[in-house]
């Protein structure tokens, strides 16, 4: 079952159902269906928490999950890590989850669609203020901008912008055109080699949601925290 | 590259949505459960330090109990020990007193009992030596063993000088009351050998002397002319002194080989 069609750059050409500007696409659907699953299963999870020895086997896996994220989180700013947990955290795991179920013949991630990606890097570009004001206060944050000096700020305002660009772009170009390499694959060489990229694609899906989730932390801690502090770090985390 | 706006936005929104659920449904009791878990963990740590530091007080309290306890212990130990070192000796003491009593009291006794044996031995042996002696004289030789002593008393007094019969009859004696001269035997002695006795005394000592016969133990079967002083005297005293000292000498060796 083919949803996008070869010629068809994202879900988002898929459109399901339009009423005036109302539209609603195969990218709507398929975001629907990733918010239920997450929210579905992390109900049904967490409708019974032990805090004893004594751990269910889903329980365990969402705290490792957790765990792992606040555990990031923490590595990056000195502490608060757990206001950035619920932003940072969904992020990555709707992009993860919309990432990994693209095994599932006839899905096509949400996130290889450039409107989600875009969704998602504003939704970074405004919290990055929203962070940094919350922490600094607004003339700490404002402050930020003219570091060294005032010549700097509109680099710092064009940084601002690229950074939310290339977020979007980075994320909905890997797993658009491995959407494409496979489908490419599949009608060059029918047999195994499209599983390899599919397991590739897995990996590739992984990393891209961890790439996200750790540059959106960075830019936000660096937001939070003077430059001096976190400038090494962000330097070596941005790609 | 195409953007839907609509779509922009209502993914904008969904991912808000999703978070809102999210950290209602997700990280919001996740994290609660862990930091339960983490406070439960901690108190439970903290009650093992505290057990544990109650642990180590008491056994802190009881290792010093044990070191008193024990130091207590050596100390009665060594006390007991020292008591009944103390009271051995004392024991032993008493014993050795007990012992040196008995035996002073044994020794007493047996010195006591020679001392009446011996007396008897020499009361018994002059008796009858004494009377075997007559006996044996009368037999063989029909001599009297009496007369024959008096006889001897008699040159005894007739051999003294001058001088020695003036010193024998004291010349400090009172005139007045007249010398006494006291013949003292262990037997009875016949009537006529008193006589010959007294007779013979005259004769030897020029002065009126009066002559008294006394019966004596102390001569053990001899004869004794007393005057002041002074006496003339013939006894088996030594022999039965001889006696004596042999059997004393006997009963000593035996009790030295006891």
């Amino acid at each position: 079952m083919e949803v996008v069609a070869i010629h068809q750059i994202s879900p988002d050409q898929v459109i399901l159902f339009t009423w005036g500007f109302v539209t609603v696409n195969a990218t709507l659907v398929y975001t629907w269906l990733i918010m239920a699953f997450l929210v579905a299963g992390s109900y049904l999870v967490t409708g019974q928490l032990s805090t004893d020895r004594q751990v269910s086997r889903w329980q365990n896996v969402l705290e490792v999950i957790v765990s792992g994220i606040r555990s990031e989180i923490g590595d990056m700013v000195k502490e608060g890590a757990d206001s950035y947990l619920v932003f940072i955290g969904t992020v990555f795991l709707f992009i993860l989850a919309s990432n990994l179920f693209t095994f599932i013949p006839g899905y096509v991630a949400p996130t290889s669609s450039l409107t989600t990606t875009a969704a998602l890097a504003i939704m970074v570009f405004f919290a990055v203020p929203l962070y940094g004001i919350t922490k600094q206060g607004i003339l700490g944050y404002l402050k930020e901008y003219f570091q060294p000096n005032f010549i700097f700020f509109p680099f710092h305002v064009m940084g601002e912008f690229s950074r939310t660009l290339a977020l979007a772009v980075r994320l909905f170009g890997n797993l658009m055109s491995h959407e494409k390499v496979v489908a490419i694959l599949l009608a060059v060489t029918p047999l195994l080699f499209p599983v390899v990229m599919q397991v590739l694609g897995l990996l590739i899906g992984l990393i891209q949601a961890y790439i996200f989730a750790i540059l959106a932390m960075v830019y936000i801690a660096s937001a939070t925290q003077s430059h001096e502090e976190t400038g090494h770090e962000t330097n070596r985390n941005h790609k | 590259m195409h953007i839907d706006w609509f779509v922009f936005f209502a993914q904008i929104v969904n991912l808000l949505i999703l978070m809102f659920l999210l950290k209602k449904f997700l990280f919001g009791r996740i994290v609660a459960a862990i930091d339960a878990r983490e406070a439960k963990i901690a108190a439970r740590f903290a009650e093992a330090d505290r057990a544990r530091e109650e642990a180590d007080r008491a056994a802190a309290v009881c290792d010093a109990k044990l070191k008193d306890l024990e130091a207590r212990y050596e100390e009665m130990i060594d006390k007991a020990r020292r008591d009944a070192e103390e009271y051995r000796e004392r024991l032993l003491e008493k014993a050795r007193e007990e012992v040196e009593f008995l035996k002073k009291r044994w020794i007493d006794a047996f010195r006591s009992e020679r001392e009446t044996f011996l007396m008897e031995l020499r009361l018994l042996a002059g008796q009858q030596i004494y009377a075997v002696t007559r006996k044996v004289l009368k037999d063989l030789a029909d001599v009297d063993l009496e007369e024959r002593i008096a006889q001897i008393l008699t040159e005894r007094l007739m051999a003294l000088d001058e001088e020695e019969r003036r010193r024998f009859l004291s010349e400090e004696a009172d005139e007045e009351e007249g010398r006494l001269v006291v013949v003292s035997t262990a037997h009875e002695i016949p009537e006529d050998v008193r006589r010959k006795v007294a007779e013979a005394i005259r004769r030897c000592l020029p002065e009126e002397v009066e002559v008294e016969y006394r019966q004596s133990e102390d001569v053990l079967g001899g004869w004794e002319l007393r005057s002041d002083g002074h006496k003339i005297a013939w006894s088996m005293k030594d022999y039965i002194d001889a006696i004596e000292e042999r059997f004393n000498a006997a009963l000593h060796q035996e009790i030295l080989e006891r």
